[in-house]
């Protein structure tokens, strides 16, 4: 991986609905995201993202829901929800 | 998804992350472009065309010809791209300010002749790049740099309503809308329809788009949800307001 691209190398958390992928490199922090997600999931980040403040971080994955709204709302496209598939009965 | 991580293809990967300030609108309406430059197969035929103001910060935003102008120049500038490649989609991308008050005279003209151009404007209500003066758009008692008591209507007038006066003069065919990046879906429906009107060479396309911007409303992300949905969306009502089967205000 050239070093380019290793700034957009994702962070994957398993929920039970879908998986949460976020790029660290590409999220300024600016809490859209936490303000719209309608289960409460994300939180602030410990560690510092680009632009020196905390980013957002799936901090309650169990209660993800996968609807895609922090996706849809984040400016810097730093965020992807993959919906996991229904198990046919 | 692996090929594009979580960007739009036609996001140029090397210019981001992109130079828009944190919780800033105009990476919203971008990202909705970026999409449907991929959905609509327009990497080859997308003329980006954006102006002075924040818009320019996009002049390398995306994988596709792209030119940056004068202030409130980038409609006569993509007017002139488009008469001289017809087969070309040109799209001239502003704010507010440049809309509305410097270019507007550019934007009436575009409309009586029923140029075949789709124009997008990103309403933040105020000049924000040059530090958040008062602007056509800035609501009534809506504090700015040059308004800290608040926008006195007195003075300085109502805002101005441009979906609201481009329909009002737009011809037959032409498509004018107003969206929102609080409603990202109805967004990309109202962009798609305005590329499609393009395409099939009906003549204008409008749209305004509610924006966002954080650091000159000095909002944190709650206050600028609210913002945008309560005191914007109660004086510019979303909706289609010209064009082939609109969706009528209010449905
Ligand atoms: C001819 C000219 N007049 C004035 C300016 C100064 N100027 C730079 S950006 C700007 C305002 C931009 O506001 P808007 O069009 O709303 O875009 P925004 O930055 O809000 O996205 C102004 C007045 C300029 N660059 N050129
Ligand atoms: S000043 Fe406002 S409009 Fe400009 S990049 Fe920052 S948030 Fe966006
Ligand atoms: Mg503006």
């Amino acid at each position: 991986m050239s070093s380019k691209e290793s700034r957009f190398r994702l962070l994957k958390h398993e929920g039970v609905k879908g998986t949460f992928i976020i790029c660290p490199g590409l999220c300024k922090g600016c809490g859209l995201c936490l303000e719209r997600c309608p289960h409460d999931v994300i939180d602030w980040s410990e560690e510092l993202g680009i632009y020196g403040t905390p980013r957002a971080a799936p901090a309650r994955m169990d209660d993800c829901i996968a609807c895609g709204i922090c996706q849809l709302v984040c400016p810097d496209s730093a965020i992807l929800i993959q919906k996991k598939q229904k198990k046919k009965a | 998804m692996d090929k594009g991580g979580t960007m739009p293809l036609s996001w140029h990967r090397e210019s981001k992350p992109h130079k828009f300030c944190p919780g800033c609108g105009h990476g919203l309406v971008l990202k909705v472009l970026g999409e449907l430059i991929d959905e609509m197969d327009l990497r080859e035929r997308l003329l980006f065309g954006c102006d002075i103001g924040c818009s320019l910060l996009a002049w390398n935003f995306f994988n596709v010809d792209s030119v940056q102008t004068h202030h409130g120049r980038t409609t006569p500038v993509m007017v002139g791209l488009k008469r001289g490649k017809p087969d070309m989609v040109a799209l001239a991308y502003m704010g507010d300010g440049a809309a509305y008050a410097i270019g507007s005279q550019h934007l009436v003209n575009a409309a009586y002749r029923n140029e075949n151009i789709f124009i997008l404007v990103v309403n933040n209500t105020v000049y924000a790049m040059t530090g958040g003066q008062m602007s056509p758009t800035t609501l009534a008692g809506q504090k700015t740099e040059t308004s800290p008591y608040g926008r006195d209507t007195e003075l300085a007038g109502q805002p101005t309503r441009g979906a609201e006066m481009m329909a009002a003069i737009a011809a037959e065919g032409a498509y004018v809308a107003r969206g929102s990046v609080a409603r990202m879906i109805q967004l990309k429906k109202f962009m798609k329809k305005a590329l499609e009107n393009q395409l099939a060479g009906r003549g204008l396309s409008f749209l305004e788009a509610l924006s966002t911007c954080p650091t000159n409303w000095r909002t944190n992300a709650r206050e600028t949800w609210r913002f945008l949905e309560e005191d914007m969306a109660a004086y510019y009502p979303l909706g289609e307001l010209s064009g082939p089967g609109k969706e009528v205000r209010g449905s």
